[in-house]
């Protein structure tokens, strides 16, 4: 799903457009607040200067009259640039996927990123579709069970065709075995480039659906699935008074509340937060003084079994303004609002305020997603979420933290209202504030690891922020994060360790070809690692926590105020956030040098840390290091059909047959000795998320792969005879060529893939190689790709 | 006829045993067998289907077309060859030991030219070529079996110490064509799924040499 035009993100996509220095490298000071502020008041202005800018652009950038640019958002940053985000559009309506990042400086020049446009679109007439009939073909795609009581939304888009999702499994709860995933799993032929769509939201929440924030794009005239993402990420005026806290984390805590209209107290905070929850606001005022603006914690009912009714409410009507026992959750069900649960309800509030007014403090960001918009908490969940995991809802604006399963499951976690787990998902609130510019969470995408370590490294600058010297708001200090997350909830043992995080057996330290296969929270390890070295510092000895094979002589840090504050500049400043997924480790790389640069200056000790640190988690090299052995699955289709027109991110990913001796395609680069030794399965398989990939067959001592009899994903990997550091993981899938069903392999074979093409009303479902109920040119294509490969004419 | 075959046998394995003998009369060692320089392929018999000889043809390559029986419509042909490990299969300009010669429509009515055509081939072990073209489109009409209908080619191969009258086994193991009636999707499945299959065809193939 990577696009090259972001890779060097520096070098290729950062242009100048007005002025004449080149700008990537341009530093420019930080501003006092008051200039920040006098800054501001210019940004409507630069809002409309970034998009003529953009506008006058558009030949260079190979766009028609036809397309345009819409303002997504905009702010200003402590630079006193004005930080304009923008969709392409098309005769008006979205480009779905593209987007555009302008930066206005205060004298008038205009920087561009603009590796995410799409030239070429050439679309006639419209939609044959409506919007309610796409929402409806949604619907059937989801066939919810429970009750959905917020209506999809739609909006009218032009869809790139390299966009179209792919092969999706998922595993048999009958059988136990990976099977194709009918729902996610998109076939659709697009006949062009660009087609016009629908992109359909559906928030659902329910016991019978989990929960759910789908994005489901529907081709505007055959009503197809286009591609499906899952966007759900883890983890009256009342008087605004101070109340106390009992938690279980925080301890005694002053909290900000409410005293509402009856003269008892909530947990709402009307001081945070100006516009109001766009979740919240379907509720109905009850002349209490409650609105949807302000942060508030909400409690999830249940029955006294601990089953959740799936109603939730704030936490009010308490007559003292004291709340919570300190204690972790009994669980008392059914008393969730009483002083027990309350604590949960302490512990979210103040590490809802303390993330809040850390990111306004430190970064001068309005709220979370920089408009001021409310945030909520629901604690003590158990039915959106997993009683021990967390959840952010881009769509509610919201973090739904559970109940914790401890102590009636003996392994499980408490209370997920930790500082850090929720400083964790408000994160994502910051890196994810709408759907239109959103990072991906789930297995598939290298972004997907640096969502979740942007959320964990911030997690701990919070951390260390809340050991400030009293009237030092505006700093991190360079102590009092202990680089743990999770080790609160986890009863003392961290879900991640940032500075090693290797050390839960499941993450890893170092990037490698492949790692996008992980879940996002194992995957996050070298950019976890890379932000701690950047902050803290590695070290040279062997063994060492802190040391890395990738960068043996060790780095100095550069504090985690000056850390924290590239990374914050690059993650809403320098990288896309498109909800395509196509951010790579390579591009983060990129984009933090340019941000150190543009902080301190090309050529800077901050510049050459953030290459070092990066270098110490295997991405790039640090300066004078020379380029390490790189093992990769390197993209061999060179845009062929598979690739163009149906699967984008299947460039690198190989198609054999099943049961057949194959010799899988390998790229060793930067050494001589280009040999390597194959093992079944990856990483990827120990992280709990790619559940639906196999291992299987025998590696021969040749290095040929004798494949399993069973069509699915296979991971095999790759591991380096010059460098045993240096591995690649990969995607092979495995299809049934046997369609004439001799028990041979063959040309012949694909007889059954031709005449049954395109009959859709599974007559021969035999002759889909990929055991599906329709045959069409995926069919075709795999086929041909996997007799290719494996008999070869030598 | 019968005995004719045995005769035109019989008359093929004398004359390498005279030339042998003749060679042995005149020094006391054997002679080194000379090395193959080319390729030379004599077509089958017959009407049906078989493997001739192409034109474009040349010394140490040579272009095999199939042909079917002339009048008999079909929609696509795949077969299995076993050849020699002493020579090689070639590849066309398409990167396939196969070439499409035209006369089965490959793309789809709506003639999409990007889109995946239903033509493929390659080597498994044991120099076992296997190739296949077929028609996807149910729309379109069966084609007359009776002109070339692909190629393939076989190469001579030095490395494999080829010698001057070696006779080169080549002989199609599997064949099977797509026949003109493969069903209207208008038909009660029953009918149709009896209809959507292969027929086993024979191919004939005739008689490749070293010289």
């Amino acid at each position: 799903m990577h696009r090259p035009p972001l890779r060097h993100v520096t070098a290729l996509a950062l242009g100048l457009v007005m002025g004449s220095v080149p700008m990537a490298a341009r530093t420019a000071p930080i501003l006092t607040r008051a200039q920040q502020a006098h800054q501001a008041s210019f940004q409507p202005t630069r809002v409309a200067q970034a998009r003529a800018t953009l506008i006058s652009q558009k030949s260079q950038l190979g766009l028609g009259s036809r397309d345009g640019f819409a303002t997504l958002s905009a702010f200003t940053n402590d630079q006193g640039q004005a930080v304009v985000r923008l969709n392409q559009t098309y005769d008006g309506y979205r480009v779905w996927g593209t987007q555009a990042i302008a930066h206005v400086l205060p004298d008038g020049a205009v920087e561009t990123l603009t590796g995410g446009l799409k030239a070429g679109i050439d679309l006639q007439a419209g939609p044959r579709l409506s919007g309610q009939q796409a929402i409806e073909a949604a619907l059937r795609n989801l066939a919810p069970q429970g009750p959905m009581p917020d209506a999809p939304a739609v909006e009218r888009v032009v869809f790139p065709a390299s966009y179209l999702g792919g092969l999706a499994t998922t595993m048999d709860p009958k059988t136990g075995r990976p099977v194709l995933d009918r729902k996610l799993t998109v076939h659709a032929k697009l006949a062009a480039p660009y087609v016009w769509a629908y992109e359909v939201r559906v928030s659902i929440h329910n016991a019978q659906d989990g929960a759910h924030e789908l994005v489901y794009l529907i081709d505007g005239t055959t009503g197809n699935i286009l591609r499906v993402n899952d966007l759900a990420q883890h983890l009256a005026a009342p008087t605004p008074v101070q109340g106390t806290g009992n938690g279980y984390y925080r301890g005694a805590v002053t909290l900000n509340t409410s005293q509402m209209a009856d003269g008892t107290y909530a947990l709402y905070d009307t001081t945070r937060g100006t516009l109001p929850n766009p979740n919240l606001q379907y509720f109905t005022p009850d002349g209490s003084g409650w609105s949807a603006t302000g942060l508030q914690v909400w409690w999830e009912q249940h029955s006294p079994s601990g089953v959740s009714t799936w109603n939730s409410y704030l936490f009010q009507s308490n007559p003292a303004n004291t709340w919570g026992d300190g204690q972790p959750w009994a669980p008392s069900w059914g008393l969730e609002n009483g002083a027990n649960g309350q604590t949960a309800g302490v512990d979210a509030m103040s590490a809802m305020t303390t993330t809040w007014d850390f990111y306004k403090n430190v970064f001068g960001r309005n709220g979370l997603d920089g408009q001021g918009t409310s945030v909520f908490a629901q604690v003590l969940s158990t039915g959106p979420v997993n009683i021990d995991d967390a959840w952010w809802s881009i769509g509610g604006q919201g973090v739904y933290l559970g109940a914790g399963s401890y102590p009636t499951n003996p392994s499980g976690r408490l209370s997920m209202t930790d500082l850090d787990i929720v400083a964790h998902e408000l994160t994502h609130g910051v890196t994810s504030p709408s759907y239109a510019q959103a990072w991906v969470s789930g297995a598939g995408y290298e972004e997907a690891g640096l969502n979740e370590a942007t959320s964990d490294f911030f997690a701990q600058m919070v951390k260390a922020y809340t050991t400030r010297p009293t009237g030092a708001d505006s700093a991190i200090p360079n102590t009092g994060a202990d680089w743990e997350e999770g080790a609160g909830v986890n009863r003392g043992t961290p879900i991640r360790w940032l500075d090693h995080p290797s050390k839960d057996q499941r993450s890893v330290d170092g990037w490698f070809d492949g790692i996008q296969y992980m879940d996002g929270h194992y995957s996050s390890g070298p950019l976890n690692r890379a932000l701690y070295f950047l902050a803290q510092g590695s070290s040279s000895a062997q063994g060492d926590d802190h040391y890395s094979p990738f960068l043996p002589s060790g780095m100095t840090g550069i504090g985690n105020d000056s850390a924290a504050r590239i990374w914050y500049k690059t993650v809403t400043e320098n990288l896309l956030a498109d909800g395509t997924g196509s951010i790579t480790y390579a591009d983060a790389r990129a984009a933090a040098i340019t941000s150190a640069d543009s902080l301190y200056g090309a050529g800077s000790p901050e510049e050459a840390a953030v290459e070092s640190a990066f270098a110490a988690a295997n991405v790039g090299e640090a300066p004078g290091q020379a380029p390490r052995v790189l093992v990769q699955f390197a993209n061999w289709r060179n845009g062929d059909y598979i690739e163009t027109n149906h699967f984008t991110a299947y460039g690198n990913r190989q198609i054999f047959p099943m049961g057949e001796t194959v010799f899988p395609r390998i790229s060793v680069l930067n050494t001589a000795d280009t040999s390597v030794t194959w093992s079944l399965g990856g990483p990827s398989m120990y992280n709990g998320a790619d559940y639906s990939v196999e291992e299987g067959g025998v590696i021969n001592a040749d290095g040929s792969w004798t494949t399993p009899d069973r069509m699915s994903w296979h991971s095999i990997t790759a591991t380096s005879h010059a460098d045993p550091n240096q591995l690649a993981e990969g995607r092979v899938f495995l299809i049934n060529l046997d369609t004439d069903m001799d028990l041979e392999q063959d040309a012949v074979d694909m007889a059954g893939v031709a005449y049954s093409w395109y009959l859709s009303n599974a007559l021969n479902p035999a002759h889909s190689v990929l055991e599906a109920p329709w045959v069409d040119d995926t069919d075709v294509s795999f086929f041909v790709d996997a007799m290719r490969s494996t008999w070869p004419v030598k | 006829m019968r005995f004719r075959t045995l005769s035109l046998l019989l008359a093929g394995l004398v004359l390498p045993l005279a030339l042998a003998c003749s060679g042995s009369s005149s020094s006391s060692s054997a002679v080194a067998p000379s090395p193959a320089t080319s390729l030379s392929y004599s077509d089958p018999s017959g009407t049906g289907w078989r493997l001739v000889k192409d034109a474009s043809s040349t010394g140490t390559r040579i272009v095999l077309d199939l042909v079917g029986p002339s009048g008999t419509k079909t929609r696509g042909v795949g077969f299995n060859l076993q050849a020699s490990p002493k020579v090689k299969f070639g590849v066309f300009a398409n990167g396939l030991p196969i070439n499409d010669t035209g006369v089965y429509k490959l793309l789809s009515a709506a003639a999409d030219p990007t889109e995946p055509v239903a033509i493929i081939g390659g080597v498994k072990t044991g120099n076992l070529l296997s190739v296949g073209i077929y028609q996807k489109d149910r729309v379109q009409p069966a084609q007359d079996s009776g002109s070339p209908l692909c190629q393939i080619a076989i190469v001579l191969d030095p490395a494999q110490g080829i010698s001057a009258g070696d006779a080169l086994q080549l002989q199609v193991v599997k064949a099977k064509a797509t026949p003109e009636d493969i069903g209207a999707v208008s038909d009660d499945l029953w009918t149709l799924n009896k209809k959507m299959r292969m027929a086993d065809i024979t191919v004939a193939t005739g008689s490749l040499s070293a010289n």
